[in-house]
C-alpha cells in the first residue's frame, strides 16, 4: 500500500528529493511487497464484530451451526464456494450437475483424498450423512427430500422441486462436511472437519483457536499455523482498541462510518469486498396505503438519490454502490443495473398525474439502527426527495421489537398493517434473492397483480433453466420489472470492511461475510 | 435480637419473592422473542409462516404467563432455572462461569479499594480541613463523578494505545483461571478500582470525621491515650459500623453492577451475559441473572443489617 502521508514527506525533510526518494521506496516496497511468496508460519489474531445470533455454549460450539464466528470456512468445507465476485465455483466437489431436465436431481462427485481432522478420508456417506443434519435444520437446504449414495465419492440429491441454482446451496456455510454418524443429532459436535485449521480451542461465543491442519487438501496451505477468532460482537470500539494496540492483526465488519478515519491511520490497510448488505425500502399496499399507486412508488425511486447516498453515507463507490430495487447484488454477475438515473422531472411528473401536483407528504419512514450509518442514510433520502415535492417524516425505532413493529400483521381485515419501514438484506445467490419479491413476503409490501404474477412465472421459469444464459435474460427482465413496478425500494448498498495490518497477506474480503476464506493467508 | 434479626431475614425472603415476580414482568414485556432474534432476515423472509408458528410452539414460546410464572418461581427456589431457549442448555451452565468472573473482579477490586480507601478516608478525617483533606476530598468528586466508560477509555488510549503496556481489550476465555484472566485485565481493574477508593475513601472520611469530634472520644484524649490508639482502636470501628450498609451494597452493586467496564474491556462478566441474554430474549437467562444479582444485593444487605445488630446494640430495639 503506498502510503505518502504529510507526515512522511516532513519526516523525510520536506526537500524535493527526499520526497521523491521516500515516494520511491514507498512504491518500491510496495511492489515488492505484492511479488513476495507466501511464507509458513505466525498466528494471526482478528476479532470479527458482526452479530451471529446463533452462539453457541459449551455443548455444541465447535459445531459449525454455533461456532463464535459464521466463517466456518476455516475449519470446514463445502461442496461449493462462492467466490468474492459471487460465482459459484466446486470447493470439494469436481462435479455438479443436474441429472434430468427438471432440475430436481443433481449428480455430485466429491474429491478423493480429502482428510477430516482424525485422519480418515471423506467419502460420499459422509456428505449424505451431514446433508441429514442440514436438510433439517439449514433453512436453505430444506427443499432437499433425500440424499442417496451412488458410489463412495459420488451421489445424488433429490429436491422438492427443480432448482437451477442448487449449486449455490451446496456453498451455504451450514452445509458443510462432517463425520458420518446415525444419530444426525450427534454430527458435527466434535468439530472434526476438512478445513485448513483444526479447533483446539473454543470458547463460547467469546473466542475460538484454530491450529493448522498438516493434512489439508490444498497442497501448501494454509499458510499460518494458528488461527485465533476474537468474538466482539456489536463491541467495534472494543476490537478498533485491539487493533489500535497491536492485540489483533485483523478486525472483520467495520462500521462504514470509521472508514474515512481508519483509512488515516498508520501501519493499517482498509480492504472492502466488491459489495454487501443492502437495505430494503418496503412500501405496503394495504388499504389506504399511498403505496397502492404505482406512480407514487415510482416518483420515490426516481426522486432518491442514490449517488448521494453513496458518496455522503458510504464515503464513494470504493465502499458503497448502487442498488437497482430488487433484491440482487451489485456485484453479482446476473445483475441488471437499474436503466435511468435519478430523474426529479420524471418524479414531479408521476406525482402530478398520480393527483398530487403540488407534491405529497408519504407517511412515516421507520428504521431500526440494525446498521450504524442509517440514520444517515435516510437523511439523505429525506432531503433528496424534498427536490421532488416529497415529503418524508423518519421516524427511528429501537432495534427491541422492531421485526414485529415492522411487520405487523399479514391479514389486514386485522388493522395491524405492515409499516412502511426498512429492513436489510445480504448477497444471495440469484433464486433467493429475486424469490424474496414474491407477494406473499413482507419485504415486497405485499406486492400483487398481473406485473407480479408475471414476476413469479419467471421466477418459477429461471429455477427450471439449465442454461445460464438463459437465466440471466429472464433475471434480467425481472428486474425490470422491480424496476418498471417499484414494489419496494432498495436504493443502495454497502461493501463490506474489514481492516488489517499491512503483514498480513492473502486477506480477501467478501461480500458474504461467511464465505471470506483463510486458506490463502499469511503473514510476512 | 434474634427476634430482630428473624425479622430481617423474614423481610429478605419477602423482598425476593417481589423481586422475582417484578423480573418476570419486566422480561414478559420484553418486545420479541428469541425465535424472532435468532433467526437472520434471510430465514425470515424465506420460511413459511405456518411453519414459524410451529418452530414457536416448539420452543414452548406460546406457553400461558401464569404458567411460565409458576414455572420461573419454582425453578427459583430449586435453584433450577431451565435450559435456553434455542441451544436447550442449562442456564446454570451458561451463568456459572461469568458469576465467578465477576465475583472474581468484584472481589479483586475490594481487596485493593478497602484498605487503600481506609487509608486514604483515616489521614483525611485525621488532616481535616488541611491539604492532605482537600486533596482527598477534590480527588475522590472527581473519581466517583467521571463515569467509569470515560476512565476506562481514557486508561485505554493511555495505556494500551498511546504506550502498549497493557492489553485493549480482554481476549482470556470465560474459563480461564481467576489469575489468567486477572493478569489480563488490569486496566479493567484500575478503571473499576479509581471509582471505588473514591467512593469508599469518601464515604469512610465522612464516618471518622464524626467520630473524631464525637464526645467520647473527646474523653479518651483527655485520658491521655495515644491519638493513634484513638484512631484505629476506637474511632474507626465507630465509622466503619454506620458505612457497613453502604459498603454492602456497593459491594453488591460490584457484582452484579458493573456491566459497562465489562462491555468496555470485553471482560466475560455477568454483565456481557446480561446483556447477550436481553439482545437474543433468552428469558430464562435474563431472569436468572437479574435474580442473583438481586440476590446478592439482599444478602449482602442482610449481612451488613446482621452485623450492626451485632455491633450497635442501639439497633436492637428498633
Amino acid at each position: 500500500m503506498v502510503n505518502v502521508t504529510r507526515r512522511n514527506v516532513l519526516l523525510a525533510g520536506l526537500s524535493g528529493p527526499a520526497f521523491l526518494a521516500a515516494l520511491d521506496s514507498e512504491l518500491i516496497g510496495s511492489a515488492s511487497a505484492q511479488t513476495q511468496q507466501p511464507k509458513r508460519g505466525g498466528t494471526l489474531v482478528y476479532a470479527q464484530c458482526s452479530g451471529n445470533r446463533r452462539g453457541g455454549d459449551a455443548s455444541n460450539t465447535r459445531h459449525p451451526y454455533f461456532m463464535v464466528d459464521l466463517i466456518t470456512r476455516s475449519a470446514y468445507n463445502t461442496l461449493t464456494w462462492v467466490d468474492e465476485g459471487l460465482n459459484v465455483v466446486n470447493e470439494l466437489a469436481t462435479k455438479v450437475v443436474p441429472a434430468d431436465d427438471k432440475l430436481n436431481v443433481w449428480e455430485i462427485t466429491v474429491r478423493e483424498g480429502v482428510k477430516f481432522h482424525d485422519g480418515r478420508e471423506v467419502m460420499a456417506k459422509d456428505w449424505a450423512s451431514s446433508f441429514e443434519l442440514h436438510r433439517r435444520r439449514n433453512f436453505a437446504s430444506q427443499q432437499i427430500k433425500s440424499t442417496e449414495v451412488t458410489g463412495t465419492h459420488s451421489l445424488r440429491f433429490f429436491l422438492d422441486a427443480g432448482n437451477s441454482e442448487f449449486p449455490f446451496v451446496l456453498a451455504e456455510y451450514d452445509n458443510v462436511v462432517m463425520p458420518a454418524n446415525e444419530d444426525f443429532e450427534k454430527i458435527g459436535m466434535t468439530g472434526i472437519g476438512t478445513g485448513p485449521f483444526k479447533i483446539v480451542e473454543a470458547d463460547p461465543q467469546r473466542r475460538m483457536v484454530l491450529d493448522r491442519f498438516d493434512g489439508y487438501w490444498k497442497k501448501d496451505q494454509p499458510w499460518l499455523d494458528r488461527l485465533e477468532v476474537i468474538n466482539r460482537e456489536g463491541q467495534m470500539e472494543s476490537a478498533i482498541n485491539g487493533f489500535r494496540s497491536r492485540q489483533f492483526d485483523a478486525v472483520l465488519n467495520i462500521d462504514p462510518r470509521l472508514v474515512r478515519q481508519l483509512s488515516a491511520e498508520p501501519d493499517t490497510d482498509v480492504v472492502p469486498a466488491s459489495s454487501g448488505d443492502q437495505a430494503v425500502i418496503i412500501l405496503p399496499k394495504h388499504p389506504g396505503s399511498p403505496f397502492l399507486d404505482k406512480r407514487i412508488r415510482q416518483a420515490l425511486a426516481f426522486a432518491i438519490d442514490r449517488e448521494a447516498i453513496v458518496r455522503i453515507v458510504y464515503g464513494g463507490a470504493k465502499f458503497g454502490w448502487m442498488g437497482n430495487d430488487s433484491h440482487m447484488a451489485g456485484t453479482d454477475p446476473m445483475f441488471a443495473p437499474r436503466p435511468v438515473k435519478r430523474d426529479v422531472a420524471k418524479a414531479k411528473a408521476l406525482l402530478a398525474e398520480a393527483g398530487h401536483p403540488n407534491g405529497i407528504t408519504l407517511p412515516t419512514l421507520y428504521y431500526a439502527p440494525q446498521w450504524p450509518e442509517m440514520s444517515r442514510y435516510f437523511q439523505v433520502i429525506q432531503e433528496t426527495v424534498k427536490e421532488a415535492g416529497i415529503t418524508l417524516p423518519i421516524e427511528e425505532r429501537p432495534n427491541d421489537g422492531y421485526l414485529r413493529f415492522r411487520q405487523g400483521d399479514p391479514d389486514v381485515t386485522k388493522g395491524n398493517w405492515h409499516k412502511f419501514a426498512y429492513t436489510a438484506v445480504g448477497p444471495r445467490n440469484p433464486g433467493i434473492s429475486l424469490f424474496r419479491m414474491r407477494g406473499a413476503n413482507n419485504e415486497s409490501g405485499y406486492w400483487s397483480g398481473p406485473a407480479h404474477d408475471r414476476y413469479m412465472e419467471l421466477y418459477r421459469t429461471a429455477m427450471v433453466t439449465a442454461d445460464a444464459a438463459k437465466r440471466k435474460a429472464i433475471y434480467a427482465e425481472m428486474q425490470q420489472l422491480c424496476f418498471e413496478e417499484a414494489p419496494a425500494l432498495l436504493p443502495a448498498g454497502r461493501n463490506n470492511v474489514l481492516i488489517k495490518r499491512p503483514n498480513v497477506r492473502g486477506l480477501n474480503n467478501h461480500p458474504q461475510h461467511w464465505s471470506i476464506t483463510w486458506d490463502g493467508v499469511w503473514k510476512a | 435480637m434474634l427476634i430482630a434479626a428473624l425479622r430481617r431475614v423474614l423481610l429478605s425472603v419477602i423482598t425476593l419473592v417481589m423481586l422475582a415476580v417484578f423480573i418476570f414482568i419486566a422480561t414478559e414485556i420484553m418486545p420479541g422473542d428469541a425465535l424472532d432474534v435468532s433467526l437472520s432476515a434471510d430465514e425470515i423472509a424465506m420460511i413459511p409462516p405456518e411453519r414459524l408458528a410451529k418452530m414457536k410452539q416448539d420452543l414452548g414460546l406460546d406457553r400461558p404467563a401464569h404458567e411460565r410464572l409458576l414455572a420461573f418461581l419454582n425453578g427459583a427456589i430449586t435453584l433450577d432455572f431451565g435450559k435456553t431457549l434455542i441451544s436447550k442448555t442449562p442456564v446454570s451452565a451458561i451463568i456459572g462461569y461469568p458469576l465467578r468472573n465477576s465475583l472474581i473482579l468484584a472481589g479483586a477490586v475490594l481487596l485493593i479499594a478497602i484498605p487503600l480507601a481506609l487509608a486514604i478516608g483515616i489521614a483525611a478525617a485525621f488532616w481535616k480541613g488541611r491539604a492532605v483533606d482537600h486533596l482527598v476530598s477534590t480527588g475522590s468528586i472527581i473519581g466517583y463523578s467521571i463515569p467509569e466508560f470515560v476512565i476506562g477509555t481514557i486508561l485505554v488510549m493511555l495505556f494500551a494505545v498511546a504506550w502498549p503496556i497493557f492489553p485493549a481489550t480482554i481476549t482470556a476465555s470465560t474459563r480461564d483461571p481467576a489469575l489468567t484472566l486477572l493478569a489480563s485485565s488490569p486496566l479493567a481493574v484500575a478503571t473499576v478500582l479509581i471509582g471505588s477508593i473514591a467512593y469508599l475513601a469518601r464515604l469512610l472520611r465522612t464516618g471518622m470525621v464524626d467520630a473524631l469530634a464525637s464526645d467520647f472520644v473527646e474523653r479518651l484524649r483527655l485520658t491521655g491515650i495515644p491519638e493513634w490508639r484513638i484512631v484505629f482502636l476506637h474511632a474507626l470501628p465507630a465509622a466503619v459500623v454506620p458505612s457497613l450498609t453502604a459498603l454492602a451494597l456497593y459491594a453488591a452493586s460490584l457484582v452484579s453492577g458493573i456491566v459497562v467496564v465489562e462491555l468496555v474491556f470485553a471482560y466475560p462478566g455477568l454483565g456481557q451475559e446480561l446483556v447477550r441474554g436481553v439482545t437474543r430474549r433468552e428469558v430464562h437467562v435474563v431472569q436468572a441473572i437479574a435474580l442473583c444479582s438481586a440476590a446478592v444485593v439482599v444478602a449482602l444487605n442482610l449481612l451488613a443489617d446482621l452485623a450492626i445488630l451485632m455491633l450497635d446494640p442501639r439497633t436492637r430495639r428498633a
